[in-house]
């Protein structure tokens, strides 16, 4: 069996993990389901980020997303015991449209996407990104790496408020 | 280091200081015991005040971008810059003398504003949709917390969570459009999106998935301004949230807002053309489209407003309508629609600021947003009453007051543009604001009330009240000023 064909069939189990489990997510009516499908799409990105070569960033999605996220959201959910045998009221307003619109947007977009010119930097054998990633976050990219770190410092804020105001 | 970023780090003052006040109000708030109110607030006043000096200097810069592209220091972000920070700071003045505010301690409230007056300042003068995004998303998150700012208020809880997921959908369908940009360009950068896009092989290449792409990205910016129909949050957390985060929100990030779609579109999606116009791309028209939103976002803003019983209420859909009015003088791609843009602001300012300034003053006395509580309120507070109506009536657009100006630039670039049906549709919609504006006066000043205790606004909202009136009324005076800063400050930096 040729590596091509390989890195194909491993492809497609990834991309049919990410979706089929991201289908768990939505239309599961047990949180608990929801988020242990969960874990399988963040899997089957990280994985899809080690197709395109980018290793730093599949190893992050794994660190941060499998192992803090969601299990910080888990939890959150046992220990938490009303939300654990919570029946999520999945109802259904407005389907027909909703059906509708959904549709032609997929359509609409199908199509841009299968008539569009993507630019193409083009192709090289993957190469280790992280120290290149570490340099541009001094260089190129320092004004959104610092501002970003306001940005969280005004979401903790945000967090503690809206905790705080439930203890009273 | 590299030398670029320090050399940057000298016209970054406006910036640097603002997150510097945004710590130490946080720290600030936990080391003074019962002082602390004092001084989270004379930090505040003093840090916006300071960065807003600080930008007037750069005004003499020479155009061009910081980071490597990430913002650019150009007339038109320092404009901005100087506007949103005095945006923030005469809100920040009328915080302390609000009632809904003073059951919880304002330190934490003081700090987001300042993180959000950070993010909103990064916004306009973002060149670069990575910065976009971040600064954008900055303002949006500083907002939801700031609108759930009541502890104990189910209304500003609900309208904080309504906020969040209007604001969490939107941004998801922009970042999809600014994906799908960056797939077919190759580049986050505004200007090398224009450059790629000028340098299309053939003229029509990829006009569905910039259409697509453009068409997202607008969801995100109009979550911002609250065009229509990405507005549906906008009454409701008008309604829910105090005040003074109401008067803020109708104001300054709807600003940044404006600043970066005309960024955007200016510097990412249109060339320079012939004379001081602009012209889009074969690829990607977005003339008709934003023109739409602009009549759909003033028409609807008006005629929601006309049965309004609130007034939040009423004030949020006439901020949807001003939005479709701001639109305009950005849609018709000249630098006399850009100045009328900024004219309305200055304007929008002054007079939308006030009128909440006075809707805060009502509820401190009364306790109610409800207009038939606003009955007869002549003969309670005849003040209130006079600038009430001055601010409503420039509002309208009645000449002399500072409203009028704006409206005029505006339909005024249109008609230059051989757009006179556009301008019509704007005047026509001018006419239909006048009967929910001149009913709030009706009702303060010919109505009878059955209350008739004389109300007596506090010193220091009496002292914002004039702030705001002045301006108003008085901007005719100095309009060679505000016509020369205005005209001077449209030149946006389109790259070497």
């Amino acid at each position: 069996m040729n590596a091509n064909l390989v890195s194909q069939i491993l492809f497609y189990f990834f991309a049919v993990l990410t979706v089929g489990s991201a289908a768990v997510v939505v239309f599961s009516r047990s949180l608990i389901y929801s988020i242990f499908g969960l874990l399988f799409t963040f899997f089957g990105v990280a994985a899809l980020y080690v197709f395109l070569g980018a290793d730093f960033l599949a190893a992050t999605q794994m660190v941060i997303y499998v192992g803090g996220v969601l299990v910080l959201l888990l939890f959150g959910v046992m220990l938490t015991h009303k939300l654990y045998n919570l029946d999520l009221k999945t109802e259904t307003f407005q389907f027909v449209p909703a059906l509708l619109l959904i549709v032609a947007v997929f359509g609409v977009l199908l199509l841009a996407m299968t008539r569009a010119t993507w630019f193409s930097g083009g192709v090289r054998p993957p190469e280790p990104t992280t120290a290149e990633i570490g340099k541009m976050f001094m260089r190129e990219y320092i004004l959104p790496f610092e501002v970003a770190s306001v940005f969280l410092l005004i979401a903790l804020i945000g967090a503690a408020m809206i905790v705080r105001r439930r203890a009273q | 280091m590299d030398p670029k970023i320090i050399a940057d780090l000298h016209k970054f003052y406006p910036e640097i200081v603002i997150t510097g006040t945004f710590l130490l109000v946080i720290v600030a708030d936990l080391v003074f015991g019962r002082l602390r109110r004092a001084v989270t607030f004379a930090l505040t006043v003093l840090g916006l005040a300071a960065a807003f000096a600080l930008t007037l200097p750069l005004f003499g810069a020479a155009p061009g971008t910081m980071f490597s592209d990430m913002v650019a220091l150009d007339p038109m972000a320092l404009f901005f810059k100087a506007f949103l920070i005095l945006a923030s700071l005469l809100v920040v003045l009328a915080a302390p003398g609000s009632r809904e505010l003073s059951g919880s301690g304002l330190g934490e409230f003081y700090a987001l504003l300042l993180g959000v007056t950070l993010g909103m300042i990064l916004l306009a003068s973002s060149t670069d949709l990575l910065m976009l995004f971040l600064s954008l998303e900055m303002v949006s998150v500083g907002s939801y917390i700031m609108v759930g700012y009541l502890r104990n208020d189910r209304q500003s809880n609900e309208a904080s969570l309504k906020y969040l997921l209007f604001g969490a959908v939107s941004t998801g369908v922009m970042l999809y459009g600014i994906t799908l940009l960056f797939g077919v360009t190759g580049s986050t950068k505004l200007i090398v999106i224009r450059h790629a896009l000028a340098g299309a092989a053939t003229p029509g290449e990829n006009s569905l998935i910039l259409l697509v792409s453009t068409l997202f990205i607008l969801a995100g910016l109009g979550f911002k301004i609250a065009a229509v129909p990405f507005h549906f949050w906008c009454p409701d957390v008008y309604t829910g949230a105090p005040t003074p985060v109401t008067a803020f929100l109708s104001v300054a990030p709807k600003a940044a807002g404006f600043a970066i779609l005309v960024r955007f579109f200016f510097t990412g999606l249109s060339q320079a053309g012939q004379g001081l116009t602009w012209i889009t791309f074969a690829s990607i028209n977005w003339m008709p489209i934003v023109m739409v939103l602009s009549i759909v976002t003033m028409t609807f803003g008006n005629i929601a407003a006309l049965r309004q019983e609130n007034m939040k209420r009423l004030l949020a859909y006439s901020s949807i309508a001003h939005a479709g009015y701001i639109l305009m003088g950005a849609v018709v791609l000249t630098s006399d629609g850009l100045q009328a843009v900024l004219v309305y602001l200055i304007t929008y300012l002054f007079m939308n600021l006030g009128a909440f300034m006075i809707v805060i003053e009502i509820y401190n006395r009364t306790g109610s947003f409800e207009l038939k509580d606003y009955r007869g309120f002549y003969r309670r507070s005849p003040f209130l009453s006079v600038s009430m109506s001055v601010f409503l009536l420039s509002l309208m657009g009645i000449p002399p007051l500072a409203g009028f100006f704006g409206k005029l630039y505006v339909f005024a670039a249109a008609v230059n543009r051989d757009l006179a049906w556009f301008a019509v549709i704007g005047a026509l919609n001018s006419v239909v604001a006048v009967y929910y504006y001149a009913r709030v006066m009706k009702t303060m000043v010919i109505d009878g009330g059955d209350e008739t205790s004389p109300v007596h606004a506090s010193w220091d909202s009496t002292a914002l009240i004039w702030v705001m009136l002045i301006p108003t009324v008085g901007l005719m005076l100095f309009w060679d000023q505000v016509q020369k800063i205005t005209s001077g400050s449209v030149g946006l930096f389109l790259g070497n």
